[in-house]
């Protein structure tokens, strides 16, 4: 059952009765929870329990395949985003995604902050300088990169590169980010910095991550998910799912039992 | 063991090696003695006139190729400009839109076909639209001969390219909320550009030889036929006349091979040495491009 | 003026109007690319049709008769295109017969025995082969190739197979260094790049532990290509050879200079033929009369259906490849 965290938290995401499909194979069954405003809230659970595929319901970044469908609503501020007739370019613009192998553009790194920017905004140069600026500021990387902004992306390490890529999201001021394993290619050090930043982002914007690794969802979330073959098992605050946990199952998970 | 099996099969494998080695060297002797044609007779009639002269008649002496190479640029340069957007547009729908969609299969099919088509008949087909019609043959029409050449070389190198761009760039930018065309025109083409860059010179190498489909349209021109514009009261430009027939380097071997004129038949093998020489350039700089990265 | 300050939030109203911007933008360039891709299926049409129309008269006059008769009379408008037919898929079976052993070994070869350093060169000399204009081959046979033929290769050949039965009459003289068995063996020469490097590229997706197992089983060298790479290729390698089959069926510039040019057909290799493609170059731009222009399209025609027949086999061929190497590009 679930283990409800404190309800005078604003709900800014909810999902209800979401079922997704991959062609004829349901690799969601009916999931609902509440993804609480400004809070960071992990999905955890075995490979192919469906929390990527979760996590990508959330900015329906599957459209852009055949054969994937998504049945049930999530409402984004009250309204479902899983309408027809919500815009995905505007939707995709509030809901931003940075993905588990680093994906800096063929562009410098000045572009590849500008990018996002570009798409939703007119400004001049100089205003776009301040906000490339900003934007690198908050992924901790504008130290790094102040003097080479003009090299390509591609000249970065892998650690700079995820925070390039949190920074360019970032830079399209969106509501919410969704993190797909974002350090899984990353070594530790590297890892450190980034959960040090998810931890900074969570007092702007709401955060959901998936993780693999169980002990990176202990550290940087106040909520866990944990999914199990496309289930919700069991939803409640990280401190109480980690330590008392309800589920059998979802003991057995984080006692390493399996997985 | 049985010896004896054990050594016919030793002796199998030792004179089946020695002919596959026969046979590079094969191949490779037929380059080089190619070359060497090329090049000794090729050079016999290589001087400064080649380029400043026009092709000679028959039975005299002297003269030079420049209306040639200055129709085969001409002729190449605006088929490349007419066939290239078409042939990235068309390989972008087949690997971004399209890429599961009836209609691709049945694209992908037919423009593999017309790479290989035999480019004669596509000298046959032009000559119905462009060349009967008009009652004339022109250098419109050659263009639109080789155009036809090299649309479906563009076609498959893009698609080509455009598929080994990965997936995960293309969600990076839609996840921006970038719309389809700008994903594509901003991030997928530039990953893929240097690939694309190379299938462009790969076609302008391969229409820089072909003669048969010119050999009815463009015609061939002894000299050079041009319009003349006039900008004011003493001012007027010659621009060469794209509704004439016009020469080109290919068809001028062919004709001069085929006469009975030694001075034309050195001007064909100076004509074929500059060809070569110009093909074989372009593929090279398409392979160091193609191998470079460019971002 | 918008605000640099990212802490603030940015209204809904300001995406939707860049929104705006972009849908209709997006339909524009979609629709592109679709008709793009849609020009290229009109112009694969467009030559079947006009093909067809302008060798009506000619059909009309001759119907199929055209691909059994010999006659070719300008003066008095008979045409037929048996020597012109005859004439294509006897040089283009020749040169195969030469060109795909030949191309193999070389793939062969670039495979297993060069050695390392010589893999890039030889690999791009070969290559560089196939980029070369087919009117160079052209005018090489023309002045290298088939004098060298007739004064050295063809009176042997005549000489050797001069008492043995149907060989007598495949290899009769007189030598004229031009005719069928030249032009086969340019066109050979020609292909034979073309076959390499494909096979080549194709024994590159046998996977490196079939070779190994097969090896490690104690197999020669020649028994892992034979036996092994060959079978697993074989999809692959029968595609490259209908794709050069495709293309030295339609070849002009090599063919035209040393086939000789003439209709009719002779039971010895040696003579002077033609092809459907070294007519058409030859002879259209002097055609007069209502029917001669016609007759050459017609034997247009019938190139363009016999070599779609192949290039069509070939595509489906290299596709079932590409699916079972694991999809690749398509």
């Amino acid at each position: 059952m679930n283990s409800m965290p404190m309800t005078a938290d604003k709900v800014r995401i909810d999902i209800r009765n979401l079922s997704f499909y991959y062609g004829a194979t349901k690799a969601l069954k009916n999931v609902s929870l509440p993804l609480y405003d400004r809070k960071v809230t992990a999905f955890i659970g075995p490979s192919g329990c469906g929390k990527s595929t979760l996590l990508r319901v959330l900015n329906r970044i599957y459209e852009l395949y055949p054969n994937q469908r998504a049945e049930g609503e999530v409402f984004l501020d009250g309204e479902n985003i899983l309408t027809s007739k919500q815009d995905l370019n505007l939707l995709r613009a509030r809901i931003g995604m940075v993905f588990q192998k680093p994906t800096p553009f063929p562009m410098t790194i000045y572009d590849n902050i500008a990018y996002g920017i570009k798409l939703y905004e007119r400004m001049r140069k100089s205003e776009l300088d301040d906000r490339v600026e900003d934007a690198l500021q908050r992924a901790a990387l504008w130290n790094e990169v102040k003097d080479k902004l003009r090299e390509s992306g591609l000249s970065l390490s892998g650690g700079q590169q995820q925070r390039l890529c949190i920074a360019r999201t970032v830079a399209t001021k969106p509501e919410v980010i969704l993190l797909d394993e974002p350090c899984s290619a990353l070594d530790p050090i590297s890892t450190a910095k980034i959960e040090e930043l998810i931890d900074e982002l969570a007092n702007e914007y709401t955060i959901v991550i998936v993780t693999h690794n169980m002990q990176q969802a202990s550290r940087v979330s106040d909520n866990t998910a944990f999914m199990f073959l496309g289930e919700l098992i069991e939803f409640g605050t990280t401190e109480k799912l980690f330590t008392a946990p309800q589920n059998k199952r979802t003991e057995e998970y984080i006692t390493g039992r399996f997985g | 063991m049985n010896r004896a099996l054990y050594a016919r099969r030793r002796i199998r494998n030792t004179v089946f090696l020695t002919l596959s080695v026969a046979a590079a060297v094969f191949g490779i002797a037929w380059l080089a003695l190619i070359l060497y044609s090329l090049i000794a007779q090729g050079i016999q009639a290589l001087s400064s006139h080649i380029f400043t002269e026009m092709t000679p008649a028959q039975g005299s002496t002297g003269g030079g190729l420049i209306n040639a190479i200055a129709g085969s640029l001409i002729m190449s340069a605006l088929a490349v400009v007419v066939g290239t957007p078409i042939g990235i547009f068309g390989g972008t729908y087949l690997a971004e839109y399209g890429r599961h969609s009836r209609l691709s299969v049945i694209v992908r099919f037919i423009n593999d076909i017309l790479l290989s088509a035999p480019s004669i008949l596509i000298g046959l087909f032009i000559y119905q639209i462009a060349v009967a019609p008009m009652h004339g043959f022109s250098a419109w029409a050659g263009m639109l001969a080789l155009a036809v050449i090299v649309i479906p070389v563009v076609v498959r190198t893009t698609e080509n390219m455009l598929h080994l761009v990965p997936n995960t760039l293309r969600e990076a930018s839609a996840a921006l909320g970038s719309p389809r065309n700008h994903v594509i025109r901003t991030v997928t083409w530039r990953a893929a550009r240097a690939g694309m860059i190379t299938g462009v010179l790969l076609a302008v190498a391969r229409i820089s030889g072909e003669t048969a489909p010119l050999l009815f349209t463009a015609l061939g021109n002894n000299g050079w036929s041009s319009n003349t514009l006039a900008l004011g009261k003493n001012l007027s430009i010659n621009y060469p006349a794209m509704n004439s027939p016009m020469a080109s380097l290919p068809l001028v071997i062919f004709n001069f091979a085929s006469s009975a004129d030694d001075n034309q038949h050195r001007l064909a093998w100076t004509g074929a040495l500059i060809i070569t020489f110009a093909v074989l350039t372009l593929s090279i700089v398409a392979r160091i491009f193609g191998s470079e990265k460019e971002w | 003026m918008v605000s640099t300050d990212l802490s603030e939030p940015f209204s809904a109203a300001n995406r939707a109007d860049a929104l705006r911007r972009f849908s209709a933008g997006d339909r524009r360039f979609r629709w592109l690319t679709q008709f793009a891709a849609f020009l290229v299926v009109v112009i694969f049409a467009g030559i079947i049709v006009t093909l067809f129309i302008g060798a009506m008269p000619a059909i009309k006059a001759f119907g199929l008769d055209f691909l059994a008769t010999s006659t070719w009379n300008p003066v008095t408008e008979k045409f037929g295109a048996f020597p012109l037919i005859y004439g294509t898929l006897v040089t283009s079976a020749l040169a195969m017969i030469v060109a795909v052993p030949v191309g193999i070994g070389i793939a062969i070869f670039l495979t297993e025995l060069c050695p390392r350093q010589l893999k890039r060169p030889i690999g791009i000399a070969v290559e560089l082969l196939a980029g070369i204009p087919s009117i160079i081959y052209g005018i090489w046979g023309f002045f290298v190739f088939a004098p060298f033929f007739q004064m050295t290769v063809e009176p042997w050949l005549i000489g050797f197979f001069a008492n043995v039965p149907i060989l007598q009459d495949l290899f009769a003289g007189p030598p004229y260094g031009i005719g069928i068995f030249t032009a086969a063996l340019i066109l050979s020469i020609m292909i034979l790049p073309f076959i390499s490097s494909i096979t080549h590229e194709v024994f590159a997706t046998v996977p490196p532990i079939l070779k190994e197992a097969a090896y490690g089983l104690g197999c020669t060298t020649w028994e892992v290509m034979w036996r092994i790479v060959l079978p697993y290729s074989r999809a692959g390698v029968v595609g490259a050879a209908m794709l050069a089959l495709g293309r030295a069926l339609g070849e002009t510039m090599a063919v035209t200079f040393v086939v000789g040019n003439a209709h009719h057909i002779n039971l010895s290799l040696l003579a002077p033929g033609t092809t459907i493609s070294a007519t058409i170059a030859n002879e259209f731009t002097e055609a007069l009369g209502a029917l001669y222009i016609p007759a050459l399209i017609y034997a247009g025609l019938i190139l363009f259906f016999i070599t779609f027949l192949v290039l069509a086999a070939a595509q489906l061929m290299l596709y079932g490849l590409d699916r079972r190497s694991g999809g690749g590009s398509k």
